[in-house]
């Protein structure tokens, strides 16, 4: 049956239209420079018949359903909540996940085993850093950088939602930053994209991001330093 | 690259075994298991070329680094090398990677995962084997938390987890804990298996199973 696909060996059942049949044996051309182009069956009355342009859907709500533990309830988490006369409130509903021994082992990157798969590291987008400030000091200075790129932003669970209002090549550029807490003035926070150009991402973590958390360690994920 | 010389070079590596074997025993296709084979080959002939995957290999397709020595990618090479001749062997390479797949059974993730954390290998995941982990892990990534918060961290979750309060996380204990924390399994599941025949199309030049087998196992999924 391999064989067949890579010489484009195929019958159309007999009911088919012919149009339909001609359609499809330029579709299913082996050949990569003779195959009809994306535009083309656009055009063609055929495929039109009942075709419906779908809008790019909306980016869809993550939902982690993460209960926060009571790993630290020994220490006295009211500083969380009070934010430093910063604009925002709801930062107090900014509860991050608290990481146990075990979620900490596995933020190793020997765990990662998607890298056995992948050949080029740079088109990884996804970046974990770890800092020494509070929670409430993380979203606001995450805040801070977003909004200085025109990025909206969003708060929800333990993330941080931002996205660019400006549409890009590959759509609005969306990055989730999430925050886990292994003390109170220790986090990790896993930068991820959710849609858009990477270099531009990379431009944001690089150019926005990496200055203003001011940390020492800062890892795409997978990578060494 | 005729198809006559890789299928005597395929056959008479040690540990290999034919995809229609693999597929009926682990939770690939015959068809992810061809592309799995071409993954295989990639790390297994990047140092030495023996169709075998050494250490050094398995460390320079994780870190992209022969040398970078770690103690979790010792484990999970170890648990790959379940027959323990220093080699992960194809056959050994696929039915571990199986555990791995979206669809493979919850209750194998559990177990893998507890193996894992065995670092002696004694059937229980003690004290001083956590401790040794999360300082493992600080120490790779350049982190530095006093001894006393290290404390902290271990004995909060030994004593959420060690329910016998034995110094010791049994096997029960354990899959009780992971189902109060499910995101202790995340590193269980590779999504990206599910995609594996679309990453490695090549496998269908190299493929040496008839048709009616595939179309025989795909109708089983």
């Amino acid at each position: 049956m391999y064989k067949k696909i890579t010489k484009g060996d195929f019958k159309c059942p007999e009911y088919f239209p012919s149009v339909a049949t001609k359609l499809l044996s330029r579709i299913l051309d082996p050949n990569p420079f003779s195959r009809i182009t994306l535009a083309k069956p656009m055009n063609n009355n055929w495929f039109k018949k009942g075709f419906k342009q779908i809008d790019k859907p909306p980016i869809l709500e993550q939902e982690q359903d993460k209960s926060p533990c009571s790993v630290f309830n020994i220490v006295d988490d009211s500083d969380v909540e009070s934010s430093s006369g910063h604009k925002e409130q709801s930062s107090s509903t900014m509860k991050p996940t608290c990481l146990n021994a075990f979620d900490i082992i596995s933020l190793s990157p020997a765990f990662d085993l998607c890298s056995l798969f992948e050949k080029d590291k740079s088109c990884r987008s996804d970046a974990r850093f770890t800092t020494q400030n509070s929670a409430s000091t993380i979203v606001s200075r995450l805040q801070e950088v977003a909004s200085m790129r025109s990025f909206k932003v969003k708060k929800k669970n333990r993330t941080v939602k931002m996205q660019r209002s400006k549409e890009g090549r590959k759509g609005k550029l969306a990055i989730d930053a999430e925050i886990f807490e292994i003390t109170l003035a220790f986090h990790v926070v896993e930068v991820k994209k959710k849609s858009g150009r990477t270099a531009e991402y990379r431009k944001f973590c690089d150019q926005g991001l990496k200055p203003s958390l001011n940390d020492r360690v800062w890892t795409w994920k997978g990578n060494e330093q | 690259m005729g198809c006559f010389h890789s299928k005597i070079s395929r056959h008479s590596t040690p540990g290999y075994e034919e995809p229609t074997v693999l597929a009926a025993e682990t939770a690939f296709t015959v068809s992810e298991v061809e592309a799995l084979y071409e993954l295989f080959k990639k790390i297994s002939s990047s140092i030495i070329d023996d169709g075998l995957i050494h250490k050094e290999e398995f460390q320079l397709a994780i870190f992209k680094n022969q040398n970078r020595r770690n103690l979790f990618a010792d484990r999970i090479f170890d648990l790959f090398d379940f027959k323990h001749n220093g080699v992960i062997e194809f056959g050994e390479f696929v039915r571990s990677l199986s555990i791995f797949h979206p669809n493979a059974p919850l209750a194998d993730k559990i177990a893998f995962a507890f193996r894992l954390y065995d670092l002696r290998q004694t059937g229980y995941i003690e004290r001083e084997e956590l401790k040794e982990m999360v300082l493992a892990l600080l120490n790779e990534s350049d982190l530095v938390l006093s001894d006393d918060l290290v404390e902290m961290i271990v004995d909060k979750t030994f004593d959420e987890a060690d329910k016998k309060s034995d110094g010791k996380i049994d096997q029960d204990e354990w899959k009780e804990f992971v189902s109060k924390n499910p995101s202790l399994l995340k590193n269980m599941t590779l999504p990206y298996l599910k995609d594996i025949t679309l990453a490695f199309p090549s496998f269908v030049i190299s493929s040496e199973v008839e048709d009616l087998e595939v179309q025989a196992h795909a109708n089983t999924r």
